[in-house]
């Protein structure tokens, strides 16, 4: 019984002397390619639709760097994150690899590699840095420009009467619009998809720069949140208030925003929805069943005095080199290569998101993108992109509390504040 | 040593931080913080819940092993009509029964007709937790009932036609006759019907609800995975796996109590 008990305790012991020695990632382990071999980790590459983009990309890489193999190494999108957080951890991480704006690129930072003094001469001819910026430096370039453009039917405007080329510009006109295609032709006003706590993101930016004043705004994006204030909490107050008064379809919390919500705009069932610039739940994938000329793209109604509403945008996708890769001049010039013209022009082309190249030409792509990309050069940072992570996925949880009155808009920025300033 | 290392591993982050304390040493930081987060206290009270519907979880296979047994028409069509279910991937069984349950899916169609009005089903933070684990038992009931089955095979038929004899009621038989004779049985359904729910919800839980609404369906293992690999926090992730890790560990230990005293009875 003893020598059991000597025995059971060994392990025990050793994981006691172990405790607190080492860390989950491990901070001196190399990444994953080889000299003269890059790895690339993506979810892009594997679509058909970016074949053409990937070709043009190495292509250009190859005339370079000749010696140089690259390996493309396609992931789904939903474990992205985690498989490469976890090869990161194991040091077995690509040397290249796609983020997209924001949070998921900011909490790896460490990680990553500043890629400054690599793309300083691609500065002008990209937009949408901002997302993939840490601390003054740039850890992405940007591939798609990405943002929340609230798309409008213009088909049940027509139907109710209302001039499809002139949507509201204050909230209240947009609810008194929204009233009238209700009792005209049964849709709502927002197609509004809440089940994994996406829409309050997209609702947060989409109506965002309709209530904050600029200076506020510009605030915001630079780190300086009053979550007190109340522009801000205005945002949430409207968020309750547009679904008790019944502005969004039924079940918003059980609605998943990728495709049931951006499916009820499609047919017809909502008036408007706060969709995305590229990839999915953009302009090409509700012309498909609206038809081109009946999907329009309005700015936010103004909700407070003073506020000057603009498109929210940012930096989609973007690569990014590793920290440890053993080549880094060569992954910043492969990142270069991915971010080239004549391989941005392709991606545009073939999977119809709007490319962060402002030299691109989307003049054959139809209305709502030619007023999206009008936008650009006045748009700003999307709010919801600026947060911390965690904080976006609290506030998921809170705006889900928000809808079903199970906490007031006080307690919910109150927490916000407290989950942004813990960082 | 293979399998000790791994944990070992995990314990040893556990102790460690995150992010730009990558690395130190930060002791019981990890664990302090866990039970200051409510969405863990949420988990973990997810967990107590899966124990208290237990009973049920048991008690529906082990009736429709009874209907089957006891004849009811149609029981060999039913024998596999209630198997079937047990094939199918949880992935597969989410995604039917978001479908069957959406705000605007054909049960609330059905509800509505009948004037009981639509529920939420998976956007109701008081309802979707139970939505979840009735999916669960659904999908997983045929493999306990196989298992009910193989316990009828068992049982003395004298004891039932006894009963019937004696005039006993349908209740009154289960009650006296089978449940005592099936008690090994029973309590194995117990052992592998907690174990599957604690540990194999994972899949369901990702695809009709994604932990919510407002975190409501959230178990221990879907939260290690959101810290892991959304929130970059592989060291609190490790603490919340070390505690898992834990609760199995006294939950087994109560399983295994539980066999040796039944087996002591026999």
């Amino acid at each position: 019984m003893k020598q059991r008990t000597l025995w059971s305790a060994i392990p025990v012991a050793g994981l006691v002397v172990l405790a607190g020695c080492g860390s989950a990632a491990d901070p001196d382990a190399a990444s994953g390619g080889s000299k003269g071999k890059l790895v690339v980790w993506d979810w892009k590459s594997g679509d058909a639709a970016a074949s053409t983009y990937v070709k043009k990309a190495k292509a250009d890489f190859a005339e370079q760097h000749p010696g140089v193999t690259v390996e493309f190494v396609a992931q789904p999108f939903e474990q992205y994150y985690t498989l490469l957080g976890a090869a990161i951890q194991a040091g077995k991480g690509p040397d290249v690899m796609l983020f997209n704006g924001g949070g998921q690129i900011r909490d790896r930072a460490d990680s990553l590699l500043p890629l400054d003094e690599y793309v300083r001469d691609d500065k002008k001819r990209l937009a949408g840095w901002e997302a993939f910026t840490k601390d003054s430096k740039t850890y992405a370039a940007p591939v798609t420009l990405q943002g929340h453009p609230i798309y409008y039917n213009k088909s049940l405007y027509r139907k109710a009467g209302l001039d499809p080329e002139q949507p509201a510009t204050s909230w209240d006109e947009f609810v008194a619009n929204c009233r009238t295609i209700n009792e005209a032709t049964g849709a709502r006003c927002f197609a509004q998809g809440n089940k994994e706590g996406i829409g309050i993101q997209f609702f947060l930016s989409g109506l965002g720069s309709g209530v904050l004043s600029p200076t506020e705004y510009d605030d915001w994006i630079a780190g300086e949140r009053d979550w007190s204030s109340p522009a801000v909490k205005r945002v949430f107050s409207l968020w309750k208030e547009a679904d008790a008064k019944g502005l969004n379809n039924d079940g918003a919390n059980s609605t998943a925003m990728f495709n049931d919500a951006f499916a009820v705009f499609q047919s017809n069932k909502a008036a408007h929805v706060i969709g995305l610039m590229s990839d999915i739940g953009h302009w090409k994938d509700f012309a498909e069943f609206l038809g081109p000329d009946d999907v329009g793209v309005m700015k936010s109604p103004i909700v407070t005095a003073g506020a000057r509403p603009s498109l929210p945008y940012d930096g989609g996708i973007g690569y990014a080199v590793a920290k440890r890769t053993k080549d880094p001049e060569a992954a910043a010039d492969l990142v270069r290569s991915l971010t080239s013209a004549d391989a941005l022009k392709s991606f545009h082309a073939d999977a119809g998101a709007i490319a962060a190249d402002r030299t691109v030409d989307v003049s054959s792509a139809g209305p709502a993108v030619a007023t999206i990309v009008s936008e650009i050069d006045r748009g700003k940072p999307a709010l919801h992109v600026a947060l911390p992570s965690r904080t976006v996925d609290l506030m998921g949880r809170l705006s889900q509390q928000l809808l079903s009155g199970s906490v007031t808009v006080d307690a919910a920025v109150e927490q916000l504040a407290a989950s942004d300033q813990a960082g | 040593m293979l399998r000790l290392w791994p944990l070992g591993l995990g314990v040893n982050f556990s102790f460690t931080g995150d992010g730009e304390h990558n690395g130190a040493t930060v002791g019981l930081g990890n664990y302090a913080e866990l039970i200051d987060d409510p969405l863990f206290r949420t988990a973990l009270g997810n967990v107590g819940l899966l124990v208290l519907l237990l009973p049920v979880a048991v008690a529906i296979p082990g009736l429709l092993a009874t209907f089957i047994y006891l004849r009811v028409p149609g029981h060999q069509v039913f024998r596999s009509v209630y198997f079937f279910p047990a094939v199918l991937s949880p992935v597969i069984v989410g995604a039917i029964f978001n479908l069957l349950l959406a705000f605007d899916g054909p049960l609330n169609a059905v509800l509505g007709g009948s004037g009981l009005g639509p529920v939420d089903w998976l956007g109701d933070p008081d309802v979707a937790m139970f939505t979840v684990v009735g999916v669960h038992i659904w999908a997983t009931s045929g493999m306990a009932l196989v298992v009910f089955l193989a316990g009828f095979s068992t049982l003395d038929p004298a004891l039932l036609d006894a009963a019937r004899v004696d005039g006993a009621s349908l209740a009154r038989t289960i009650w006296h006759v089978i449940i005592p004779g099936l008690s090994r049985t029973i309590q194995f359904v117990v052992v592998t019907t907690m174990i599957g729910m604690l540990t194999s919800m994972f899949g369901l839980l990702y695809v009709m609800t994604s932990g919510g609404p407002e975190g409501s369906t959230y178990l221990p293992e879907y939260y290690i995975w959101v810290q892991q690999g959304q929130m970059s926090r592989p060291a609190l992730a490790s603490a919340a796996s070390t505690l898992l890790f834990l609760i199995m560990l006294v939950v087994g230990l109560l399983q295994v109590g539980l066999l040796r005293r039944a087996g002591r009875e026999d």
